[in-house]
């Protein structure tokens, strides 16, 4: 092993190495724009006050309890797993063949956003309830008061947990090789298998998932910054004295 | 004429604790009602039943000969034509001044950008906020706060103002700033319910005085009757506590 013998792996080897951190790439940024949504709709059914009316409070019931096993079924199933039992599991019981990059897709969302629904139950519990008051004292029903008042706020709050989320999605669909996803550390394993060398591949595929999930890091800290606005204000024209 | 809204027998219990009992009273248009009494009175529990941030427990609100407690009215469609200011003052943290005053209107009213700029800042003016249109509430003092949140309110054109101890939260040297506007727009012929602390405010800008003790309204009256005549040995002990 030397410095050379990488660096003439990596010459001889990258496009099969930028694929797979493209793919793992783009697996880790739809699932988690995918989970995300999921996230946001459950969590804020999940926040929805007892509605008045015998009917709706069924059904919100009934929405409710088929959010929550969603939540600890996918929050309590190891990834690796999941992914074998619905990539087969779909061609067993209804025939499809899914594509793989599909269902990597599927797989990913879905465990994001069981994971977000409830980072964002805990966002929206933690906002004020001065500002849910203010809201409906205008008269805004429970929609606009989400949508103008309360999600803003629950979005900013949580963008620490959600790059959190994405860091964890870049990392964790090395699992998804499993059913064959030529993502980052299924290269690196075909590298391996070709080369017979197997620190070179996967030292090279460490470097490339710091280099991903240090990015994300900076980009979300830089939009935090952006979305928190200028520390002053701009006075418009002179206040009296 | 003139009758606004109309409560009667009104009661209010949070599981076996009954905060508020046969409350009877009514806001004629254009009157300033400032509620006084000792804390844990009933007060603001009062001011939220009005406007539903509380469900009643009993009896019924007419607005406008309307009872609004039925199932089928529009809470949303009642609640915009009530102002409400918190003691806390509630701004809307994620928008600056002049939007917390836009949002209501442009969301609830249906009204354009254009014409809810332009009533937003009528109103910031009024209270003297007209600068400070792009500050965030965290970059507000208490008093600034509160006159924005005064803005908000009138943003939406309401009938009735109601306040829930709008000084109760500032630092002293901003309460001033804050009754200043309120006195300013009792003058305007506005209809104002005002839950307050501040008695010497309360004589000049009321036309009635209701005292509130233990969940029951104990005396109402014009000002110069509750301040100096009261009628119930409950308004004179309690005057007594506060002014001495
Ligand atoms: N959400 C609530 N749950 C239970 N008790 C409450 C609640 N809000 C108010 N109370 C009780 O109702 C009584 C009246 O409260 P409040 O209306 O806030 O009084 P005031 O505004 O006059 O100080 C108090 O004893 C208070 O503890
Ligand atoms: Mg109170």
């Amino acid at each position: 092993m030397s410095i050379e013998y990488i660096i003439s792996m990596i010459t001889n080897n990258w496009p099969m190495f930028l694929r797979g951190a493209g793919m793992t790439l783009l697996i880790s940024i739809i699932g988690t724009i995918f989970g995300s949504v999921i996230g946001l709709l459950a969590g804020v059914i999940r926040t929805i006050p007892t509605p008045e009316r015998k009917l709706k409070r069924v059904v919100l019931k009934i929405v409710n309890l088929i959010l929550s096993v969603y939540i600890e079924f996918f929050r309590g199933t190891p990834m690796i797993v999941q992914a074998m039992v619905i990539f087969y599991g779909s061609a067993l019981a209804f025939g499809i063949d899914m594509d793989r990059t599909m269902a990597a897709i599927f797989i990913v969302s879905i465990n994001t956003g069981a994971y977000m629904a409830e980072i964002v139950r805990g966002g929206v519990i933690s906002i004020d309830k001065g500002q849910f008051e203010a809201a409906q004292a205008i008269g805004m029903n429970h929609v606009q008061t989400m949508w103008s008042v309360v999600l803003p706020q629950v979005i900013r709050n949580i963008l620490p947990a959600t790059g959190n989320q994405f860091i964890i999605n870049i990392k964790d669909t090395s699992v998804l090789n499993v059913i064959g996803v030529t993502e980052l550390y299924f290269q690196a394993k075909t590298v391996a298998g070709i080369s017979f060398k197997y620190f070179e591949p996967f030292f090279i595929a460490c470097i490339l998932y710091f280099v991903m999930t240090f990015t994300v890091t900076l980009i979300l800290r830089y939009i935090e910054r952006k979305l928190d606005g200028p520390e002053n204000y701009s006075m418009i024209g002179q206040p009296p004295p | 004429m003139g009758n606004v809204i109309e409560v009667q027998h009104l009661s209010k219990s949070f599981g076996n604790h009954e905060v508020l009992r046969d409350i009877d009273f009514s806001v004629n248009k254009g009157e300033v009602i400032c509620i006084i009494g000792s804390s844990g009175s009933g007060k603001s529990t009062l001011l939220r039943c009005i406007n539903l941030l509380e469900k009643p427990s009993g009896g019924q609100i007419i607005y406008h000969g309307e009872n609004i407690l039925d199932e089928k009215h529009d809470i949303h469609a009642y609640r915009k034509k009530l102002g409400m200011v918190f003691q806390q003052f509630n701004l809307f943290n994620n928008h600056n001044a002049l939007n917390n005053c836009m949002v209501g209107q442009v969301k609830v009213l249906k009204r354009s950008k254009e014409d809810a700029e332009k009533i937003a800042l009528k109103y910031l003016k009024v209270v003297g906020m007209d600068h400070y249109v792009n500050a965030k509430p965290k970059q507000l003092s208490g008093g600034q706060k509160q006159r924005v949140a005064i803005a908000r309110a009138l943003s939406m054109e309401p009938d009735v103002m109601l306040f829930d101890e709008p000084t109760s939260a500032l630092d002293p040297e901003m309460v001033g700033e804050v009754l200043k506007v309120m006195k300013e727009l009792a003058s305007t012929g506005l209809t104002m319910l005002i839950v307050t602390h501040e008695m010497e405010f309360a004589r000049e800008v009321a036309d009635r005085v209701v005292f509130m003790d233990k969940g029951v309204i104990a005396e109402e009256g014009p000002p110069e009757q509750i301040f100096n005549h009261p009628r119930e040995e409950r308004t004179k002990a309690f005057l007594k506590r506060t002014l001495s």
